[in-house]
């Protein structure tokens, strides 16, 4: 089992090794499986302009992140208590966007963009991958405000509480475990992109991922910068998959599994 | 709501909208109604027909080596392992890694000068093969990147499914004295049957998304040999300016995925039926 999992991972764990190398190391023929392995890739990257769409990326998944939630948290909770409970067509609609390819919505927003003078701005970023975003807190948090009896906020509205406030004070509390997951994949949707960042930024917003990439294309082949740089953008997204490991079914599968 | 059908509804309606003109970015007052001239052209386009047979070739050969590997691995997780939950969720590694990552290690992979490959070949005397660039080759370079990136998809789901079935008509089974293959071929496989086409038709609508491996890996090439649906209509809008051809494209995809789509929806989920 475990070296069928070094197998599984030695792709990964190559391009953490190529990461580490000089470039003589990186370019030895036959490769070098053992070499003294060195940080001067990662410090390399700290000279060209790494940081700035490395920056771009955290705020611009941390604020869609919060954008979706603070609007598809109230929506999934109407969604799950209220008489839309049986809504198919908005289950159909939600998975619909989930399947859509991305180049579907990529053109209009493209257009759009263009003409209001949003294009390479972090902004039209936010709002595109609200796109994917959206659907999945809502569809996810339906299923985790389902779960929740409603009796529970029942009893805050004996006591003369709002809608809002018993969602707040009572329900919300009780779903924190389905928020925080929510919100971790969220923030993994957003980070992961590549394709709407390609082509909607250019440079000042661009993103961590179109960062690597061009230094394929344009540096010629730095492939110790494009290494260290990926190992960069892959490590946050496999420290927070960890807490997410369940949720990861039904976020990719947007709740049409339950996982 | 409103918001979710400000930023899905109504780019796509637009979408809808621009397949019907001939919006081209570098020609002026390109965007006027003309019907359905570019699905017609569609129909007459070798090179879009070539893509529709990429994409078929991709998707048949992904999904199901997926949903085989899948099910092989999802039987031996099943087991019981020391640290099993550790290792688990280090098989499912591949999946969440950036899809952009994922392309840029199987760039490297398949790249002769850079590949690990080396090793094995070289104390043969024998040459790496163009991997990337050989019009035979490098469709199946991308088939392994996403049998590699998506098979703990199929895993996680079958592994779900698994841990649900029903006790009792294995236990039945075996006390009549079935072989552990009678028992896979005859109980476990029927029951997971309704978990293997959620798994396969969710991974067949995401086959027509291998944008990154496409791009990082091959740019579509050599010539048109590996360009999917998907990469032509990303060609054609974004390096040609070619909106309005490329809008009809896309709509056509989404017609698929629509069908594919009301399938989906209409699955009864993981809840094995037993018959």
């Amino acid at each position: 089992m475990l070296a069928l999992l070094l197998a599984v991972l030695s792709p990964v764990l190559w391009l953490l090794g190529m990461s580490l190398k000089t470039e003589v190391d990186a370019l030895a023929m036959p490769p070098r499986v053992l070499f003294s392995p060195t940080l001067a890739n990662y410090t390399g990257l700290l000279e060209t302009r790494f940081l700035r769409p490395l920056a771009n990326s955290v705020i611009v998944a941390s604020i869609t992140t919060l954008l979706s939630l603070g609007l598809g948290v109230p929506a999934a909770y109407a969604l799950s208590r209220g008489r839309l409970r049986r809504g198919g067509g908005i289950g159909f609609w939600i998975l619909f966007t989930r399947m859509a390819p991305p180049i579907a919505f990529a053109i209009p927003f493209f257009l759009a963009y263009r003409t209001l003078g949003w294009l390479d701005t972090l902004g039209g970023l936010i709002v595109v991958y609200l796109t994917f975003n959206l659907s999945l807190v809502i569809w996810l948090m339906r299923a985790f405000f389902d779960a929740i009896p409603p009796s529970l906020e029942e009893a805050a509205y004996i006591d003369g509480a709002s809608v809002g406030r018993a969602l707040l004070a009572v329900v919300l509390p009780v779903a924190a475990p389905g928020v925080a997951a929510t919100a971790i994949l969220c923030f993994l949707n957003a980070w992961n992109d590549f394709f709407f960042a390609l082509v909607l930024t250019r440079s000042s917003a661009m993103t961590a991922p179109v960062a690597i990439v061009n230094f394929m294309h344009y540096a010629g082949w730095d492939w110790g910068r494009i290494t260290a740089g990926s190992i960069i953008v892959a490590l946050p997204v496999l420290v927070f998959a960890w807490p997410v490991r369940r949720y990861l079914v039904s976020g990719l599968a947007a709740g049409a599994v339950k996982g | 709501m409103v918001v979710l059908a400000l930023v899905t509804l109504g780019p796509l309606l637009y979408l809808f909208v621009t397949s019907l003109t001939p919006l081209d970015l570098t020609r002026p007052r390109s965007f006027r109604f003309v019907g359905l001239d570019n699905y017609r052209d569609l129909l007459a386009d070798g090179r879009f027909w070539n893509s529709v047979q990429v994409q078929a070739r991709l998707s048949a050969a992904t999904v199901t080596a997926q949903l085989g590997l899948g099910l092989g691995l999802a039987l031996l997780l099943n087991r019981p392992l020391p640290l099993r939950e550790l290792i688990r969720t280090a098989f499912i590694v591949p999946l969440v890694l950036p899809p952009i990552i994922v392309a840029i290690v199987w760039k490297i992979l398949f790249t002769p000068l850079l590949t690990p490959l080396n090793l094995l070949t070289m104390p043969l005397g024998l040459a790496q093969p163009p991997w990337l660039t050989d019009p035979d080759l490098a469709l199946w370079t991308i088939v392994v990147a996403d049998i590699w990136e998506w098979t703990p998809f199929t895993t996680l789901i079958l592994l779900a499914a698994l841990q649900m079935l029903p006790a009792e008509p294995l236990e039945a089974a075996r006390v009549d004295g079935a072989s552990a293959w009678q028992l896979f071929l005859r109980i476990v496989l029927p029951l997971l049957r309704p978990a293997l086409v959620v798994a396969g038709l969710f991974r067949l609508i995401d086959s027509f998304k291998a944008f990154p491996l496409v791009f990082v890996m091959t740019g579509g090439g050599p010539g048109v040999a590996t360009e999917p649906t998907n990469y032509y209509a990303y060609t054609q809008a974004f390096g040609h300016t070619v909106i309005g051809y490329s809008s009809a494209m896309i709509v056509f995809m989404l017609a698929v995925v629509t069908a594919l789509s009301v399938v989906a929806l209409r699955l009864p989920g993981l809840q094995p039926d037993v018959e």
